[in-house]
């Protein structure tokens, strides 16, 4: 009995299992992001574009280019909220995007794999308030 | 009263649009100042954003969206054609409709994708 306490006492912590997983920067994640507004994990190839910029669920993005697109030049790091569409002279969609924290503004081109519901929804956004465009339209 | 509509008259300010050259009033109607063109919505890049002062830019500002606030006001997107700052600016209540209308529903002329799947959700 007592040699059984005294057992139990002197047993070393058994040293932590080896994981495999590597969480760190550089691991497995190096080249996804988790979105700052829903929280998916986004893998940066996107198709269609060269460079990824916003989350192809929710539209969000984050403050972290100023100029030039990649640049990491800004030091806001705030979340971006879609705030509307735009369309280039091609045709293309543009999602403007508006910094949460400081009010800047950006437009974005949308993404091959950006979620069509989404997107619609952003563009039906001026027409989906009763208000201002039946004003619009009567007025016409 | 006389005198108070004088002061009116002489500090009466216009400005002659970038695109369009209409001379409009600096003062909307019901006297908010105006920062676009009512008849075709060009601005003009005089104020910097960042710092809050006055732009050494000068560019034409062209509309390109329409954003919507959460209180239901209309914004208007403006871009500079010379340096591509973005600004946003409330809509004021004389400007052209018919833009603002066709600025709206742009995005559905040409969809990047079929909407027909959207009539079955």
């Amino acid at each position: 009995m007592s040699r059984n306490h005294s057992g139990r006492g002197q047993r070393r912590r058994r040293p932590q299992r080896h994981k495999d997983v590597l969480h760190t920067q550089g691991g497995h994640r190096a080249n996804d992001f988790r979105c700052a507004s829903c929280r998916l994990d986004v893998s940066l190839n996107a198709p269609g574009t060269a460079h990824r910029n916003h989350c192809p669920n929710c539209l969000a993005s984050l403050h972290v280019d100023r100029k030039i697109p990649g640049d990491r030049d800004a030091d806001c790091r705030g979340r971006m909220e879609a705030l509307g569409m735009s369309v280039r002279t091609d045709g293309e969609w543009m999602i403007i995007h508006q910094c949460a924290t400081c009010g800047e503004l950006s437009a974005n081109r949308i993404a091959g794999d950006d979620n069509p519901l989404a997107l619609v929804r952003l563009a039906l956004r001026p027409l989906a308030d009763p208000k201002q465009a039946s004003r619009a339209l009567l007025t016409l | 009263m006389s005198s108070h509509t004088t002061t009116n008259t002489l500090s009466l300010s216009t400005f002659a649009c970038a695109w369009c050259g209409l001379t409009v009033s600096a003062h909307a109607a019901d006297g908010a100042p105006r920062n676009h063109c009512p008849s075709c919505l060009h601005s003009r890049h005089v104020r910097d954003r960042v710092e809050d002062g006055p732009s050494d830019c000068e560019g034409r500002m062209s509309p390109i969206a329409i954003a919507v606030l959460r209180t239901g006001d209309w914004m208007v997107i403006h871009r500079c054609v010379r340096c591509d700052e973005l600004t946003s600016n409330p809509v004021c209540v004389d400007d052209n409709q018919l833009i603002l209308m066709r600025m709206a529903v742009r995005p559905l002329a040409q969809p990047p994708f079929p909407l027909e799947a959207f009539g079955t959700l």
